[in-house]
C-alpha cells in the first residue's frame, strides 16, 4: 500500500467518530474451477469521514459501490484493502469479541422493509435482540424498551406480539428503525430506506429519520439515489462513481454549484415537479461495468468536458473550497481556492 | 463455447480421478483388514492361509502407494484385474456388457422423454383440467412403486397371465433383431415409468412457471401467434429446467438398471455386479463400479454441455 | 402460525393421519396379537387365507400378516433412522459449509458431494460387498448416501438466508455466528429441510427394499418387504397373491410418504403452489359477460367509460379498479399516476388485453379507434382480433426490460417477430426494418445489438430494444408501464427523451401515450394531461400544467406537499398507510388520511366533479383545496 497524505477533511475542527481511508473491495468474478477468476472492483479507493452527530448524504446510481460501501464502513463486508477506524478503533484488526461489542454503537437499517425483518418472530423480540445481545437491559427492562422504541418511531407498543406481515411497508421500516436504535447507536447506516416504500409513506420516514437526528443526535450515513431525499436530509453529500468518491461538499453548496461534471448531469436528469426543463441534455451512454473500468478517470467515457489526459491518469479528490472536495483536475484548475496541479 | 466445454472436460477428468481413486481407497477405509473382511463369512474366522492367498492375489501385501500406482497402470492398460472367481478378465466382460446396459438406459429415456414431455406440457396448458389431475395422479403412484415391483408385477401380468412376452432374457440385436427389441421393451417399459413420471412432473411445473414470465407477456404484447409463444417462448425456455432434473435423477437411473437387469435377466453390466456382490468378487465389483461411475461422469458433462447449448448465459459463465 | 389453520394445512390431515397408523401398528408389533413371523410350518406352505392367517401363509407356512407387519418395522426403522441421521449430519454440513463459506466449505458440503458421484445403489452395493448385508449396514449405507443430498439442500438455503437482510442484521446487532446460525438461518431453512426429511424416508425404504429384494438387505429369516418379493416371485405362478401383498404395503407406504411430503412442500412454502398464471392467449373467451358494446364512435383515440376490475379471492371478489373513466386523444401523452395498489397497472393492462387470469373486467368499455378508422370495444373483442391489434395499432412497453426479453432468443429476432407476426413481409425485410429501428431508438452499432443476446445489454439498451419492438409496427396508441422505474436516473432521461422524440416523429405522428408511472415529477416532464388514481379510482385528472399548479383534490396536493423536492423543513407526509383494496374506508377511501376531511367525508363516496375546462376531481370538497 502506498503512503496516502490524508486530504483536509470536511470538518476538520471534530474529531471524526467514523473514518475511513483508501476502501476497496472486490468481489470473485465469474469464473469456475479453471476459469480465470478475476475481481470485480466495487468500491476502487474510498476516503470517508463521518463526524459525531452529523449526517453524510452517499448519492450515485446503480453499481456505484454506494451499498457495498454501507456494508464495507460496518465490516460487514470486510474491505480487501484500506481500514475503517470507529472512535479510533480498526475494524478491522479488533478480536472478533471487541467487534460484536462494537457493533452496538453503530446500526444498519435496509433497504427492504419486507426482506429486513425475520417473517418467523414477533417484532417485539426482534427489537430486543440487540437490547439482549449487549446485555443493556433484563428480559424485563428489554420489554419496556421495547414498548417505548415503539412509540418513538410512532407504533403502538401494544402491537409487539405481531409478525412481520401484519404491517405495511412504512410499518415495517419504523420497526426496523426501532430495532437499530435498540443498542442506543452513535451512527445509523441507512441503505436507500424509502425507495422501497410507497410514495405518501416516503416523506414520513424521511421526517421520522429528521426528527430522530436532532433528538437522540444520531450520526446518520443516508445511502440514496434521490438526491432531493439527500438535500432534505443531511449536512454533507458525497457523490460517487464506479466504486469511486468524485465530489463531495455540502449539501446546500453541492446543489447550488455542483463541481464535477457527473454531478451536474446527475442533478440536471433529475426531473423536477416543479418545471419542465427543455434544455437539459441527457449523459450518453451508462456507467461502464465495474469488471472492466475505464482508465483513467472513470467518467470520462460520458463526460462532455472529457480531455485526452483524464485517460491517463486517476484523478484524486483535492481540496476545493471549503468543506469541498473534487476528483477533476479541468474543473480544478478553474476553482480559485483549489491548489492548482 | 469452446472455452466452455474444455472448461467442463478439465472438471470431468479431476472427477474421474476423484472416483477412481475414491474406489481404491474404499477398502482401505473400512477398518479391518481387507482380505480378512472379504472372506468372512456369518462370523466365522476365515482361515489364516486363505487370508494369506487372497492378500497376494490382490496385492494387498505391498505398500499402499505402490498398489495405488499399479492401481493406475492397470487402468492406463485396460486392465481391471481377473475375477477371483473363474481367473476371467475383469474388462472383457465389462466391454461385452457395458453397452447392453447403456441400450436399456437409452431406451428408457426414449420412452420417458416421449411420454413425459407431451403430457407435461399439456398439463400445464390446462392445470387443473381433466387431462392435468388424472397425468398427475399416475404420475404420482409411478413415483412411489419401486421399480423392481413395477418389473416384478410386469412379469406376473404380461409373461405369466397374460403370456405376450416371456419373462426375460436378452437375444443379440445380429441374431434376431424383432425379438432383441420386444426382449428390451419390458426391463426399459420399467425403468421408464419412474422416469417418464419425473420427466412429466418436472415438465409441468417448468411449463407452468416459464407461462407466468415477463417475456412471455412480452411476447403476447407483441401480437406474436399462439402456437409460436408456446415453442419458442415457453417450451425453449422450459427445457433447461427439465435438463437439469434430469440430470439429477441420472443416478438413480443408473442405479434402477441394477435392479432391472436382476429382475428381467438382461445380461447388463449391472446385473452382474449383483452376482459379483454377493460372491463378494472384489476386482469384478471394482471395475464395474468403475466404469458406471466414470459412465455417470461422462452422463453429466454431456448435460452440462447441453445446458450451455440452450440457455446463451450459461456459456458466458 | 397462520398456516396451521389454512384450508390447506387440511390437506395434510388424511395422508398424515394414514401414516401414523402404519407406525403406530408397526411400533405395536410385539403386543398385537399376531403369529410368530419366523415360525415356519411346512405343512401348510402357500396355503390361502384362514381365519387364523387372514392374508394366508407363505413358503415355508410363515403368517403373511404378521411377516408384513414385523416387516414394515424393520423397513421403517432401517429408513427413519438413516433418514434421521442424514438429516443431522446433513444440516449441520450445510449449514456451517453455507455461512462459513470458503475452506469450510471445501471441507463440509464439496466434501460430501463426492459422494454424489457415484449412482447410489452401486456405492451401496460397494459398501455391502465389504461389510456384508444386515440391518446396521443398511442404516449406515443409506445414512452415507443421503447426508449429501441433505447438505446440499441445507447448503442451498443457508447461502441465500445469509445475505438476506433479516440475518445481516443479526451481525449487524453484534450477535454471535452461532446465534445468527441457529436463532435465525436455521428455523428459516426448516421447512424445506423438513420436506427433505420425508422425500430421504421414502427414498431410503425404496433403497432398502431394492437391495432386500437383492438379498444383500436385511438377512432372512428377519422379515421385511424386499425380502418377501423375493422369495414371492419364485412360486408368484402357483401364489401370486403373496407377491401381491408385500408389493402393495410397499408401494402404498411410499405413495403415503410421497403424497405427505407434496402437501407438507405447498404447506410450507407457498411459492411452488403458484397456480393461475395462464396468460391471456392460452383463454378462451376473453371477458365475463359485460353489457351490450357500444360502437359509435368515441371522441378521440381511445375511450375508457366505467372500467371495472374485478379479482378474484378465496374471500370473494373484490373490486381492484372501479368506475374509471378517461379519454386519450391523437397525438396526446397521458400520465396515469398513483402508487402501488391504486390499480394504474391493471387499467393499462385492460386496453391491452393482458390482464393476469385472477382479475376480470365486470363492468364498462374500452372504445379504440383504429388505423383504418374504424371502432371497437377491445373488452368484447375475441381474443384471436385482439391479438391482432396487439404489437401493431396498440402497444405496450413494460417495466422491467431485463425480464421483458426472453433470454434464450437474440434481440433482433424478437423484435423481428412483431414485424412477422403482422403480416410484415420475409424474414429478410423484417430483418433490415429490425436494424433501421434500432438506429431509430439510439442503439449504437445497431446492426451488432441485433445480433446480441439479451444479457449482453445494458439495462437501458434492453429498454430501447422493446421500445423497438413496441413501435414496430408504427402504433396508434402505445403505453408506456414505469418504462423507466428500473433505471438510474441519467438512463432514464434518456428514455424520456427518446419517447419524446418518437412521438414527434413523422413516422408515428398522431400516436397517443399512456405513461403508467408513481413519479410526478417524471409525469411533469412528459405528459399533457395528468390522471391521478388511489385506491382503484380516478382522484383527479386534468391538464398537467394546471393541476401541479392548483391541485383540486387533497390527495394530488398532499402527493405535491411531500416530495422532498420542496424547501420546507418538515416535509408535509401524509399520514397513514395507503387502504388494502379489501378493506376500503367507508365514503372517500382517502378520508382518513386527509388533513381537510370532514364528518360528511366519511359517509358519503364522492363522485367525480367538473372542476374546470377539463377537469375532475373526486372530493365533496374540491374548491376548498388551495
Amino acid at each position: 500500500m502506498n503512503v496516502h497524505v490524508s486530504p483536509p477533511l470536511a470538518f476538520p475542527d471534530r474529531r471524526p467518530l467514523l473514518r475511513a481511508e483508501g476502501l476497496k473491495r472486490g468481489f470473485k468474478g465469474r469464473g469456475g474451477l479453471l476459469g480465470r477468476s478475476h475481481e470485480v472492483l466495487a468500491l476502487r479507493g474510498v476516503d470517508f469521514a463521518l463526524a459525531r452527530g452529523e449526517a453524510v448524504g452517499v448519492v450515485g446510481e446503480s453499481g456505484c459501490g454506494k451499498s457495498t460501501l454501507a456494508r464495507v464502513l460496518l465490516h460487514l463486508t470486510p474491505a480487501t484493502a484500506g481500514r475503517v477506524t470507529f472512535d479510533g478503533k480498526d475494524l478491522g484488526a479488533l478480536p472478533k469479541r471487541e467487534l460484536r461489542a462494537l457493533r452496538r454503537r453503530m446500526q444498519l437499517v435496509f433497504q427492504d422493509p419486507f426482506a429486513s425483518l425475520d417473517p418467523r418472530r414477533p417484532i417485539g423480540d426482534q427489537i430486543a435482540d440487540g437490547i439482549l445481545i449487549h446485555r443493556l437491559a433484563t428480559r424485563e427492562g428489554a420489554k419496556e424498551k421495547v414498548a417505548a422504541l415503539l412509540a418513538q418511531v410512532g407504533l403502538d407498543p401494544a402491537h409487539a406480539g405481531r409478525l412481520p406481515h401484519e404491517f405495511s411497508g412504512g410499518q415495517r421500516q419504523r420497526i426496523a428503525i426501532a430495532r437499530a436504535l435498540s443498542t442506543d447507536p452513535d451512527v445509523l447506516v441507512a441503505d436507500e430506506p424509502v425507495s422501497a416504500l410507497d410514495v405518501s409513506v416516503q416523506a414520513q420516514v424521511v421526517n421520522l429519520l429528521k426528527d430522530l437526528r436532532s433528538r437522540l443526535g444520531l450520526g446518520l450515513i443516508f445511502i440514496s439515489h434521490d438526491l432531493h431525499v439527500v438535500r432534505h436530509l443531511c449536512d454533507r453529500v458525497v457523490v460517487m462513481y464506479l466504486g469511486r468518491v468524485v465530489e463531495e461538499a455540502p449539501a446546500a453548496e453541492l446543489f447550488a454549484t455542483p463541481h464535477h461534471p457527473y454531478t451536474q448531469a446527475l442533478l440536471a436528469a433529475t426531473p423536477s415537479m416543479h418545471a419542465v426543463d427543455d434544455r437539459r441534455e441527457p449523459l450518453k451512454g451508462e456507467m461502464p461495468s465495474p469488471a472492466n473500468p475505464p482508465s483513467g478517470c472513470a467518467f470520462r467515457t460520458r463526460c462532455p468536458r472529457a480531455l485526452p489526459a483524464c485517460a491517463e491518469e486517476l484523478p484524486e479528490l483535492l481540496h476545493a473550497g471549503p468543506g469541498r472536495r473534487l476528483a477533476c483536475p479541468p474543473v480544478l484548475a478553474e476553482i480559485p481556492e483549489a491548489p492548482h496541479a | 463455447m469452446l472455452a466452455f466445454t474444455l472448461r467442463r472436460t478439465a472438471i470431468a477428468l479431476v472427477l474421474v480421478w476423484l472416483v477412481a481413486t475414491l474406489v481404491f481407497m474404499v477398502i482401505h477405509l473400512i477398518p479391518g483388514d481387507p482380505a480378512e473382511l472379504l472372506l468372512s463369512q456369518g462370523g466365522v474366522a476365515p482361515d489364516p492361509a486363505a487370508v494369506a492367498e487372497l492378500r497376494e492375489r490382490l496385492g494387498l501385501d505391498l505398500p499402499l502407494y505402490t498398489q495405488y500406482l499399479n492401481y493406475w497402470a492397470g487402468l492406463f492398460r485396460g486392465d481391471f484385474g481377473v475375477s477371483l472367481q473363474d481367473e476371467h478378465p475383469v474388462a472383457s466382460e465389462i466391454a461385452l456388457r457395458l453397452p447392453r446396459t447403456l441400450e436399456l438406459i437409452g431406451a428408457a429415456a426414449v420412452i420417458a422423454l416421449s411420454v413425459g414431455l407431451p403430457f407435461g406440457t399439456m398439463a400445464a396448458l390446462k392445470p387443473g383440467g381433466r387431462l392435468d389431475r388424472i397425468a398427475s395422479l399416475i404420475a404420482g403412484i409411478s413415483l412411489s412403486v419401486p421399480v423392481f415391483v413395477v418389473g416384478t408385477l410386469a412379469i406376473l401380468v404380461f409373461a405369466q397371465k397374460l403370456g405376450w412376452v416371456s419373462a426375460g432374457g436378452y437375444v443379440a440385436l445380429a441374431q434376431d433383431p424383432v425379438r432383441h427389441f420386444i426382449l428390451l421393451l419390458m426391463p426399459a417399459s420399467t425403468i421408464a415409468v419412474g422416469l417418464g413420471a419425473v420427466v412429466f412432473r418436472v415438465t409441468r411445473s417448468a411449463v407452468l412457471e416459464v407461462l407466468g414470465r415477463d417475456h412471455v407477456r412480452a411476447a403476447q404484447a407483441r401480437g406474436v401467434r399462439p402456437r409460436l409463444i408456446i415453442l419458442r417462448h415457453v417450451l425453449r425456455n422450459a427445457l433447461s429446467p427439465v435438463l437439469t432434473v434430469v440430470a439429477l435423477h441420472l443416478g438413480s437411473l443408473l442405479g434402477g438398471t441394477v435392479l432391472v437387469e436382476y429382475v428381467f435377466n438382461w445380461p447388463g453390466l449391472s446385473g452382474y455386479l449383483v452376482r459379483s456382490v454377493e460372491a463378494r468378487d472384489y476386482p469384478e465389483v471394482l471395475g464395474i463400479v468403475l466404469s458406471i461411475s466414470v459412465l455417470f461422469v461422462f452422463l453429466n458433462l454431456l448435460v452440462d454441455l447441453a445446458y450451455a447449448a440452450l440457455d446463451p448465459r450459461v456459456r458466458h459463465a | 402460525m397462520k398456516a396451521l389453520f389454512s384450508p390447506r394445512f387440511n390437506q395434510l390431515a388424511l395422508p398424515g393421519a394414514l401414516l401414523a397408523l402404519i407406525v403406530l401398528t408397526v411400533l405395536a408389533a410385539p403386543l398385537l396379537p399376531l403369529a410368530d413371523p419366523v415360525k415356519q410350518m411346512v405343512n401348510q406352505r402357500l396355503a390361502a387365507p384362514s381365519p387364523g392367517h387372514l392374508l394366508g401363509q407363505d413358503e415355508y407356512g410363515r403368517d403373511v400378516l404378521s411377516r408384513i407387519i414385523w416387516g414394515g418395522r424393520v423397513s421403517l426403522t432401517v429408513s427413519f433412522l438413516a433418514a434421521f441421521c442424514a438429516g443431522v449430519i446433513g444440516t449441520l454440513l450445510g449449514l456451517v459449509g453455507g455461512y462459513f463459506r470458503g475452506i469450510v466449505e471445501l471441507m463440509s458440503v464439496r466434501l460430501a458431494e463426492v459422494i454424489l458421484c457415484f449412482p447410489p445403489m452401486l456405492l451401496a452395493l460397494l459398501v455391502v460387498t465389504l461389510l456384508g448385508p444386515g440391518a446396521v449396514t443398511l442404516v449406515l449405507v443409506l445414512t452415507i448416501l443421503f447426508t449429501p443430498a441433505y447438505a446440499r439442500v441445507a447448503y442451498a438455503e443457508t447461502l441465500s438466508a445469509r445475505t438476506l437482510d433479516y440475518v445481516t442484521a443479526q451481525t449487524a446487532l453484534g450477535a454471535t455466528s452461532s446465534r445468527v446460525l441457529f436463532r435465525t438461518v436455521l428455523p428459516n431453512i426448516a421447512p424445506p429441510l423438513l420436506v427433505q426429511f420425508s422425500l430421504t424416508v421414502a427414498a431410503a425404504m425404496m433403497l432398502e427394499s431394492g437391495l432386500s429384494f437383492l438379498g444383500l438387505g436385511v438377512v432372512p429369516p428377519s422379515p421385511s418387504w424386499g425380502l418377501m418379493i423375493r422369495a414371492a416371485r419364485s412360486v408368484m405362478e402357483q401364489a401370486p397373491l403373496l407377491l401381491l401383498w408385500p408389493c402393495l404395503a410397499l408401494a402404498g407406504t411410499v405413495l403415503l410418504l410421497n403424497v405427505f411430503c407434496d402437501r407438507l412442500r405447498d404447506v410450507l412454502d407457498p411459492r411452488g403452489a403458484a397456480v393461475g398464471v395462464i396468460p391471456a392467449f392460452l383463454r378462451k373467451s376473453r371477458a365475463a359477460a359485460l353489457p351490450q358494446a357500444t360502437t359509435e364512435p368515441a371522441p378521440g383515440l381511445v375511450r375508457i367509460d366505467n372500467l371495472t376490475l374485478s379479482l378474484k379471492t378465496p374471500a370473494g371478489p373484490i373490486k381492484v379498479v372501479r368506475n374509471v373513466s378517461f379519454g386519450i386523444a391523437p397525438g396526446e401523452t397521458v400520465a396515469l399516476v398513483g402508487e402501488s395498489g391504486s390499480g394504474k397497472t391493471l387499467t393499462a393492462l385492460a386496453v391491452m388485453g393482458l390482464l393476469p387470469p385472477v382479475i376480470t373486467p365486470v363492468d364498462g368499455s374500452i372504445r379504440f379507434t383504429r388505423r383504418d378508422g374504424t371502432v371497437s370495444d377491445l373488452l368484447q373483442l375475441p381474443e384471436a382480433d385482439m391479438r391482432r391489434l396487439r404489437g401493431n395499432d396498440l402497444s405496450i412497453v413494460f417495466q422491467d426490460p431485463s425480464s421483458s426479453l426472453n433470454p434464450v432468443h437474440r434481440c433482433g429476432k424478437q423484435v423481428a417477430e412483431a414485424i412477422l407476426a403482422h403480416g410484415g413481409g420475409s424474414a429478410r425485410k423484417a430483418r433490415d426494418r429490425v436494424v433501421e429501428l434500432f438506429r431509430r431508438v439510439g442503439l449504437p452499432d445497431p446492426a451488432r445489438r441485433a445480433n446480441a443476446f439479451p444479457h449482453e445489454l445494458s439495462g437501458g439498451q434492453k429498454q430501447r430494444v422493446m421500445i423497438a419492438a413496441a413501435v414496430a409496427n408504427t402504433p396508434r396508441l402505445l403505453i408506456a408501464d414505469e418504462p423507466t422505474t428500473a433505471l438510474d436516473v441519467t438512463v432514464q432521461a434518456q428514455i424520456l427523451d427518446l419517447l419524446a422524440e418518437l412521438k414527434s416523429g413523422a413516422e408515428t405522428s398522431g400516436m397517443g401515450l399512456l405513461f403508467v408511472t408513481h413519479n410526478l415529477a417524471v409525469v411533469r416532464q412528459i405528459a399533457d394531461r395528468v390522471v391521478v388514481m388511489y385506491a382503484g379510482e380516478i382522484v383527479e385528472e386534468g391538464p398537467v400544467g394546471e393541476v401541479f399548479a392548483h391541485p383540486r383534490h387533497p390527495y394530488t396536493a398532499a402527493l405535491l406537499a411531500s416530495a422532498p423536492e420542496s424547501e420546507a423543513e418538515e416535509l408535509a407526509a401524509i399520514p397513514g398507510t395507503v387502504p388494502s383494496p379489501a378493506a376500503l374506508p367507508p365514503g372517500c377511501h382517502f378520508a382518513p388520511r386527509c388533513a381537510l376531511s370532514t364528518q360528511a367525508c366519511a359517509t358519503a363516496h364522492p363522485d367525480a366533479v367538473e372542476v374546470g375546462p377539463g377537469r375532475t376531481a373526486r372530493c365533496i370538497r374540491p374548491m376548498e383545496v388551495a
